[in-house]
């Protein structure tokens, strides 16, 4: 699972960006191939990649989709140094990529499964690539049903998925919701704890993956467990500071578990073993 | 046996320093460290051979403080990374301890296992030979028994150096790459039967066993917030701890070039866990010390069956308010 194929896997691979998509004014996917085409490597749902703005910095980012064999996709909220250099580039940049990190979403083992997707802001990144991977292969996931919400509408990613593609999709739901009310949204308004709350999707042969900001995922936890759901059905997806990806540079420890080598994912019954330090 | 007399040191480390960079404890000013012996100046520079333990560890020589990664350019939007600098010298490090060597054993746990090798480090360990000076005579700090190294027969040697009186060591050949060396100097060693010195008694004993088992249960315990109290984050003992192995990864670039390196990075200060959205898991200095020292002494423990101490008493000695590895095992031991 751990196997990288680059000689020293602290050196990126140099990648192109081919398209910019402005998600949200502070969020934009980045489209990245290798250049003459191609991506990388290969990666599965929930992974992670190093990506360096080579002479600003580097970053570790979830894989939000790999679109087959043509590129990497990620989307990246701009929040500090590097992801506000990341934000002013343009098609063409080059960039330096390292990965795939972590252990990525157990897409076999929820095979057969109602799928309950809960996002919180730019969380929404990691479970987008489980959800495509959910609809790429239909047949293999039963029910499936996404949560989402955001500070404002303006705020809300990949709208067009949300709005327009996904709820079009095979015995699929979409409940979308903003933290405060505005002018021209007529959908829910409140936090998605609540949200989820209310909706009391069935646990019943359905697994739970939620991402969000920590505060958010620890509700939705307590949610999801006053909603009958064991710990074993409930999936989450962490972020700590990384500068290595591989296991040795200490810093994104939780307790024993190195996320980006450990996780990334981890279910709600191995959160448990782990200190609340997350 | 093979034997050097004391004042033939010299010229064996002039010998070996003609094909390797050969590391030397030595007294440089107010510091004392391993360093390359093409750079000792006998009017400021005191080779001590003896001392137990130079503050700053070995661990430099396989890992350094600050380690270029690789350069790059840029043009427009194009980037190219134009050197990887991987180290092959030839090095040797002349006079380690059993400690210190354990805790390169350690060290090749974490940077050579677990799914990644980290090529920038396995270059440098690879081409290094050591050799160990076995310890006699534990210091007012030393515990390194108690962490279950023998610091009479060190691991991981190619040669062992014991001090079998004030006149010379014995030059114990343990492995091919430490042939390979004698060879070198052969004409500087003599034959002579001589009887070693017996180890004497650690002052410090502690009880390691079952600690890492222990401190499960122990992670919300009150005695934390004591035990942290004194604790200024300077993070020092991060700094000459032979086994601590945490780095950051940062850029230098001007114009259109620059290059990556790394350097080392401690646990004990805030930004090594800063995420740049604002959130900080271990926000506080009592969270950033429980942290390390269960790193130390459960979480690597339960990764590696091993506790990332060994012992040396480094931390012991420089920590400026009194905090010690061995009173905070007796604590858990006792709670």
């Amino acid at each position: 699972m751990h196997k990288c194929n680059c000689e020293n896997p602290l050196v990126p691979e140099i990648v192109e960006v081919i398209d910019i998509i402005d998600e949200t004014p502070d969020v934009k996917t980045f489209k990245v191939s290798k250049i003459g085409g191609g991506v990388p490597f290969d990666v599965m749902p929930g992974q992670l990649a190093m990506v360096s703005l080579v002479p600003v910095g580097e970053g570790m980012f979830s894989v939000s989709w790999q679109e087959d064999n043509d590129h990497l996709q990620f989307a990246i909220k701009r929040v500090g140094l590097m992801t506000d250099e990341l934000h002013r580039i343009e098609v063409g940049q080059k960039l330096g990529v390292r990965g795939p990190y972590g252990n990525g979403f157990p897409v076999e083992a929820c095979k057969g499964k109602n799928m309950l997707f809960i996002g919180g802001g730019i969380g929404l990144a990691p479970l987008r690539s489980f959800i495509k991977y959910c609809f790429k292969h239909r047949e293999d996931y039963g029910k499936i049903t996404i949560i989402y919400g955001s500070r404002s509408y303006a705020d809300l990613c990949f709208k067009d998925e949300l709005f327009d593609k996904w709820p079009k999709e095979k015995e699929t739901e979409v409940y979308v919701t903003i933290d405060k009310p505005e002018e021209g949204w007529d959908g829910h308004v409140g936090f998605v704890p609540s949200y989820l709350e209310e909706l009391n999707i069935s646990p019943e042969n359905t697994i739970a993956v939620t991402c969000g900001p920590p505060v958010m995922i620890k509700f939705v936890l307590e949610v999801l467990e006053k909603m009958g759901y064991t710990d074993d059905q409930v999936i989450t997806t962490l972020e700590m500071r990384m500068k290595c990806g591989i296991g040795k540079c200490g810093r994104c420890n939780i307790g024993s578990e190195y996320i980006c080598l450990d996780g990334p994912v981890f279910t709600l019954a191995q959160l448990k073993q782990l200190p609340p330090e997350w | 046996m093979k034997v050097f007399k004391k004042g033939r040191l010299e010229k064996i480390l002039d010998k070996l320093s003609e094909s390797a960079e050969v590391y030397v404890p030595m007294m440089r000013g107010a510091q004392s460290g391993f360093f390359d012996y093409k750079t000792y100046n006998p009017d400021f520079d005191e080779l001590v051979l003896e001392a137990l333990n130079v503050l700053r560890p070995p661990k430099e020589v396989v890992f350094p403080q600050t380690e270029k990664m690789y350069s790059f350019k840029q043009e427009g939007q194009d980037v190219i990374i134009d050197k990887v600098y991987e180290d092959e010298n030839p090095r040797i490090i002349f006079g380690i301890r059993a400690c210190d060597l354990k805790a390169i054993e350690y060290l090749d746990e974490v940077f050579l296992t677990c799914g990644y090798e980290d090529a920038f480090y396995k270059k440098r360990r690879e081409n290094t030979v050591f050799i160990a000076n076995a310890c006699y005579t534990p210091g007012k700090n030393c515990f390194c028994e108690s962490m279950g190294v023998n610091p009479v027969e060190p691991e991981l040697a190619d040669i062992v150096l014991r001090e079998y009186s004030d006149e010379g060591y014995v030059w114990e050949v343990k492995t091919e790459k430490g042939e390979n060396i004698t060879r070198l100097i052969s004409d500087l060693l003599e034959d002579k039967e001589v009887q070693l010195p017996e180890l004497k008694k650690f002052v410090i004993k502690v009880d390691y066993d079952g600690v890492a088992e222990k401190l499960k249960g122990l992670f919300e315990h009150p005695m934390w917030d004591r035990l942290s109290e004194p604790c200024q984050t300077c993070g020092i003992c991060t700094y000459i701890c032979p086994t601590c192995h945490c780095f950051d990864i940062q850029v230098k670039a001007w114009g259109d070039e620059g290059y990556r390196f790394r350097c080392w990075d401690s646990c004990m200060y805030r930004e090594y866990t800063q995420m740049a959205g604002g959130h900080n898991p271990r926000e506080t200095a009592k969270e950033r010390f429980r942290n390390r020292f269960l790193h130390k002494l459960e979480f690597f423990y339960e990764r590696y069956g091993k506790p990332l101490c060994t012992g040396c008493g480094r931390c012991v000695f420089v920590c400026p308010s009194g905090v010690s590895i061995v009173k905070i095992i007796e604590e858990i031991k006792g709670a």
